[in-house]
């Protein structure tokens, strides 16, 4: 009986891939023909179609990107925001593709690509914006209020920086929960610009407060910029991935599949005046 | 969208939920007799392996299990696809439950059946395979049908290691249409039809083991 579980154990262990620290380069991706890519469930920065295809700002730039290298075909994974760097760091994957924000603490532990995009902050709040909330220190200045975040996501960043308490903070696990916490559990939802007016456009109840003034952290208004993140082993690939991107953001194309997505030329012109050394250097 | 545009990717997410779910179960069943067994031993190696598995996986959260064996266990150089990590982690979960049913139920067999079957010379194995297991696993049925249904219920978590399963797809859906409502109640309903159908099976394998039995016993004969 001991022998069975023991050769059981062997088995499961047979079919483990035992994969170390070595790096993933983009020989290896070219000749499997495919590469692994993630994004996060959030509309219209990446997610997942009816069909189970991917799509988002994240994913189209990356298709694009990768077929410039050659490589066709790009496995997606939908997964919470909060597990997109430990799901690249457990190699579930080789690239996460959701725009998040190039920011110092998440540099100590990916490798980022040039900026994708850039975007502000937005409020979510019930039809007829009732506690007229117009920026996140509003939310500050009442210690009844409530504001919802998403898990992992770097807005709460930004209502800690404007003085908003923890405990007036309530935690969710993805966009969609946004709609009904805002008309129960929380004052307002703080998220992206573009992701609060694409919720605003879905729901019946809820507006997005505007106008709406960026919150002013370390004395500039707060601009996020989005990146593909790589695992810093893999340097390789995500240097020829950023050189193909740097490349493709010059074309229209590429313009294409952003405006298509709702960012503005503005956004995208910030985008390409920052570089991502910068960025990680906090500047 | 329209609720009947979501019927098909929520079925593609039960056929998933479906295939772990009974994978699992089977898996669970095997682990859930060798770790029962195992307890019962007069071994202390044996039964120390079996005690120690049993408790780390009924003394922590599946959540939890599912991340460490996804998110944690890779750090460390081994790593399983998602389904494998999934039906692995529910089939360990199961496994653990199911073997303190499999262990009581050989415990109410009674002591003098042992000791009349040491009276006639049969061995540990023989006693065990003819004597206490056949009357032992009819009353592991209904414990183990509770434990089936829990194991459907509980492949819903693995939708957050990846897995496109129902509850996967319904947050997938949720969050381009954001009718949360719809989506919540017919994923609710698909999950209530599999849960149903995985009670007529189990209800059929008691029948036809309770049939099977010579001498159909009470429950404190």
């Amino acid at each position: 009986m001991h022998n069975t579980i023991r050769c059981g154990i062997a088995a499961l262990a047979l079919t483990a891939a035992v994969g170390g620290a070595q790096a993933l380069t983009l020989d290896e991706v070219k000749s499997a023909g495919y590469v692994q890519g993630a994004t996060a469930n959030e509309v219209p920065y990446g997610y997942m179609k009816e069909d189970g295809s991917a799509a988002g700002i994240g994913p189209d730039v990356a298709i694009a990107v990768f077929k410039k290298l050659g490589i066709n075909e790009v496995n997606w994974t939908v997964t919470p925001f909060g597990t997109l760097i430990p799901g690249l760091k457990a190699r579930r994957f080789a690239l996460a593709a959701a725009e998040q924000n190039i920011s110092p603490e998440r540099c100590k532990q990916v490798s980022f690509t040039e900026p994708n995009s850039s975007y502000g902050e937005g409020l979510l709040v019930k039809k007829g914006n009732p506690k007229k909330l117009t920026t996140y220190a509003d939310i500050a200045k009442d210690p009844s209020l409530k504001v919802a975040v998403v898990s992992g996501a770097n807005n709460i960043d930004f209502l800690r920086a404007v003085g908003v308490k923890d405990n007036q903070i309530v935690i969710i696990q993805a966009n969609a929960d946004a709609l009904s916490t805002v008309q129960t559990r929380a004052d307002a939802y703080a998220a992206t610009e573009l992701t609060v007016s694409k919720l605003a456009e879905g729901g019946k109840d809820v507006e997005q407060v505007k106008p709406f003034t960026d919150p002013i952290v370390d004395g500039k208004p707060v601009r996020n910029y989005g990146g593909f993140a790589f695992r810093p082993e893999d340097k390789e690939l995500r240097d020829a991935y950023n050189t193909a991107l740097v490349e493709f953001r010059k074309t229209d194309d590429y313009k294409k599949i952003l405006t298509s997505y709702g960012l503005s030329e503005e956004s995208i012109k910030a985008a390409m005046a920052k570089n991502v050394a910068d960025l990680c250097a906090g500047k | 969208m329209t609720w009947t545009q979501y019927l098909a990717p929520l079925m593609k997410g039960a056929q998933i939920t479906v295939m772990i779910s009974l994978t699992s179960i089977a898996f669970g069943t095997v682990l859930a007799f060798l770790a029962g067994i195992a307890r019962t031993s007069s071994n202390p190696i044996i039964s120390g392996i079996a005690f120690v598995y049993v408790l780390l996986f009924r003394g922590t959260p599946l959540l939890v299990q599912l991340f460490w064996f996804y998110y944690a266990l890779p750090l460390i150089g081994v790593s399983f696809d998602p389904i494998t990590t999934g039906i692995m982690v529910l089939s360990l979960l199961t496994g653990a439950f199911g073997a303190e049913v499999v262990r009581g139920a050989l415990m109410a067999v009674p002591q003098a059946q042992h000791e009349a079957a040491r009276a006639l010379n049969f061995s540990k194995f023989h006693t065990l395979w003819h004597i206490s297991m056949p009357q032992a696993i009819i009353e592991m049925m209904p414990a183990f049908g509770n434990l089936a249904v829990q194991n459907l219920k509980d492949t819903a978590l693995v939708s957050l290691i990846s897995i496109a399963d129902l509850t996967f797809q319904a947050q997938s859906l949720r969050n381009i249409t954001l009718d949360s409502a719809t989506i919540y109640t017919m994923t609710l309903a698909g999950y209530f039809i599999i849960a149903l159908g995985l009670m007529l099976i189990i209800r059929f394998i008691e029948a036809k083991l309770r049939r099977g039995a010579a001498f159909p016993r009470s429950a404190h004969s």
